[in-house]
């Protein structure tokens, strides 16, 4: 649950992305900057977080009215190991570090749905966090470690599984059957494909994001769209969209068969009214809008 | 004997449909409150509470029914009931300022002889905590019903009363009084008896709690509870009378507190609550049902929409709107130019900041695109299907206690949606 501590929205002083090459920060500064919002990208080139002396040197780079979005971390295809995930701790220990210096007008914490257990099908805000990995340990750890920064504001956004067109990861999803269907004209599933999930694309991530930056919004949201599919409804709407035939495949499946579906009744009440882009409309529009970039 | 003289102390709604049925079963009754005003208002028979037959009963009894602010007049009584409604707080915490005063001033004006009972309901350990000696104090469990609590103090179906030492016989007027109900007299210590009423609260909880989480799995598989039902009622062990009705959440404030009692008292003793804080969640869950559906079709999908929202209370039949399901929902439809209707309760409650308030059912439907029925007043049932659709603007039903005939209002075109289904 989140409370907004502007009622009615108003644009930050300006907003700093950190991790602003990934997938979610290029298309959030794009937002940003398209909707007149003043907005800084900043990426590893320009800062390596981790490294030493990353606190002073990005303290030099804020303001104390400035709202910082940090999306800069090291995903799962960079490593689960325990190297991996010290190396992301030290990139929140600088930012808290030069927090801590200049202080910050809101800070927004992008932190995963990687901090649930899958233990039950059904997740909210209220669910507990028990991370089943390093990854998620990892986010939910600087989740602590931003909620340390007392006089700062705090959201934490824990998304989905984010799909769209510029994601330069390959997870099991939407992206990587668009690229394998593109390739290969097969996708291939895990066993029947039965798990289910919750798919966001990631103009409603960074549209949200946006809206809780206007409000100074605080507390813990899952940015989710509140409707699960499985793999294989997935693989079959990719599928059809190639004029060929494309072939779904079944491998071994490493894994039990797990379900998740969020209740996003907190983010109806944060933004009553809002519209996602349904899985379909969202699907038809990565394959037109990657077509027409190749 | 002569028939002994009942006060009762505390003329909120409690006390007041105490009283008044005391007095309808023959007993001359004193009903004190130390607010003037509020005993002016019941002297000119104002009462500021709803409850079927409360009003008819207090006037046809008003002779033998005594109104006062003067706790003097209480020096005459045999028994007395303190009997004030203990309000809590958004957590389910119980305020026991009041009543502590309240039988803090009874003590001082009652005879030594007299009966003294605590009515409201209190905590496990409160009455033993009050025991004072020389004196009598018992603690009676109140079933009190929003809607039906005329009905529950004429015919109860036992009377469950905390003693110092049940060994011992109740004093001959409290046992006079009891004996006029012509129901089992339960006695028991003090503790069981403050833990008796959490109790049959508690299996209300868990029998809606099991009802709801059915009931949405029935929406979501193309089940019907309505179906089940009755083949739970004819299992002996569920039977007839169990709470098998799905709803918008635990409401009205009783049941919340005393779930909020055993999680501080397992808590406190390190025993286990963790079904309690589970029938929480899902009545906090539950609660939102009418917003998920809303968003859905409507909120997500229709530009500046209107809402009829008809009903307020948090039940039908009564004036009180504590933890109402429909509030709640109308808390988070601000944006949304919304049309309010209830039978007893004004629409300014809501304290919504586009509320029109309708005159009638009918006149909240116009040009809607939805609408949603919060509380099963009975008086719901008899909208025409026909003259609601020819009045909204859009089709979308909500109707999550079944109030409406869904079959009659899907044949005219409407969009039906109820709970359990």
């Amino acid at each position: 649950m989140i409370s907004h501590v502007s009622t009615q929205p108003r644009n930050p002083a300006r907003v700093v992305v950190l991790g602003a090459r990934g997938f979610i920060g290029k298309a959030l500064l794009a937002r940003l900057l398209a909707q007149d919002v003043p907005a800084l990208g900043l990426s590893s080139s320009d800062i390596d977080l981790a490294a030493p002396l990353a606190a002073e040197k990005l303290a030099a780079s804020l303001k104390s009215t400035d709202a910082v979005v940090m999306l800069s971390a090291l995903t799962p295809d960079r490593g689960r190991d325990i190297a991996t995930l010290m190396k992301n701790l030290a990139m929140m220990q600088s930012l808290c570090a030069a927090l801590a210096k200049t202080g910050c007008a809101h800070l927004v914490y992008f932190s995963s749905d990687a901090v649930y257990s899958f233990a039950a099908g059904r997740v909210t805000e209220e669910a507990p966090a028990a991370p089943p990995d390093l990854y998620g340990a990892m986010h939910y750890t600087r989740e602590l470690m931003a909620n340390t920064l007392g006089s700062v504001p705090v959201l934490i956004l824990r998304p989905t599984l984010v799909y769209g067109p510029g994601d330069t990861h390959n997870a099991y999803g939407p992206n990587r059957f668009r690229r394998a269907a593109h390739k290969d004209v097969k996708i291939q599933l895990f066993g029947g494909g039965e798990e289910t999930r919750d798919h966001i694309h990631v103009d409603d991530v960074t549209e949200l994001t946006v809206r809780c930056l206007r409000h100074g919004s605080t507390g813990t949201l899952n940015l989710a769209t509140g409707r699960s599919v499985s793999f294989r409804e997935v693989a079959q709407l990719v599928a059809r969209q190639f004029a060929k035939r494309v072939e779904i495949v079944s491998a071994p499946r490493a894994n039990p068969v797990t379900h998740r579906h969020y209740d996003v009744v907190n983010l109806i009440k944060a933004f009553p009214g809002y519209r996602f882009i349904s899985l379909e409309e969202g699907v038809v529009r990565c394959h037109t809008e990657t077509a027409g970039a190749a | 004997m002569a028939r002994p003289l009942i006060g009762f102390a505390g003329m909120t709604h409690l006390g007041l449909v105490s009283a008044a049925c005391g007095a309808e079963k023959g007993f001359g009754v004193v009903g004190f409150d130390p607010d003037a005003s509020r005993i002016a208002s019941l002297k000119r028979h104002e009462l500021a509470v709803s409850e079927p037959e409360l009003d008819h009963l207090v006037a046809k009894n008003a002779e033998r029914l005594q109104f006062t602010a003067s706790d003097g007049d209480l020096r005459g009584c045999d028994v007395i009931y303190i009997a004030p409604d203990v309000a809590t707080d958004d957590a389910g915490r119980s305020d026991l300022g009041q009543i502590d005063a309240l039988l803090e001033r009874v003590f001082a004006a009652a005879r030594p002889d007299a009966v003294l009972v605590v009515l409201s309901q209190v905590p496990p350990g409160y009455s033993r905590s009050k025991q004072r000696g020389g004196r009598n104090l018992y603690y009676q469990v109140e079933t009190l019903i929003f809607g039906r609590a005329v009905e529950r103090a004429l015919r109860p179906e036992r009377y469950i009363v905390g003693c110092a030492d049940p060994a011992q016989p109740l004093p001959a007027a409290y046992r006079a009084f009891l004996d006029a109900h012509g129901c089992p007299v339960l006695l028991m210590r003090y503790e069981s008896a403050e833990l008796a009423k959490i109790s049959i609260n508690m299996f209300l909880v868990a029998s809606v709690s099991t009802a709801n989480t059915l009931a949405e799995l029935c929406e979501a598989i193309g089940a019907d509870w309505s179906e089940i039902v009755p083949a739970l009622r004819l299992d002996k062990r569920i039977g007839q009378h169990a709470y098998l009705a799905p709803g918008l959440g635990i409401a009205g404030g009783n049941l919340e507190r005393d779930l909020a009692t055993v999680i501080r008292f397992a808590d406190e003793h390190g025993t286990d609550a963790g079904v309690v804080r589970a029938w929480l969640a899902n009545s906090r869950h539950r609660r939102d049902w009418a917003l998920r559906i809303l968003h859905e079709h409507i909120l997500s999908k229709v530009h500046d929409p209107v809402l009829a929202v008809l009903g307020l209370a948090y039940k039908q039949d009564t004036h009180s709107t504590k933890n109402s399901p429909s509030l709640a929902l109308l808390t988070h439809l601000h944006r949304f130019r919304v049309r309010l209707y209830d039978p007893v309760v004004a629409a300014s409650a809501a304290g919504h900041p586009r509320a029109h308030s309708a005159k009638s059912e009918l006149e909240a439907c116009d040009g809607a695109d939805a609408l949603v029925v919060m509380t099963p007043w009975p008086q719901f049932a008899k909208i025409e299907a026909q003259d609601a659709a020819r009045r909204l603007r859009g089709k979308v039903v909500l109707d999550p206690y079944a109030v409406l005939d869904g079959r009659a209002w899907r044949s005219v075109g409407l969009d039906y949606h109820r709970i359990g289904a």
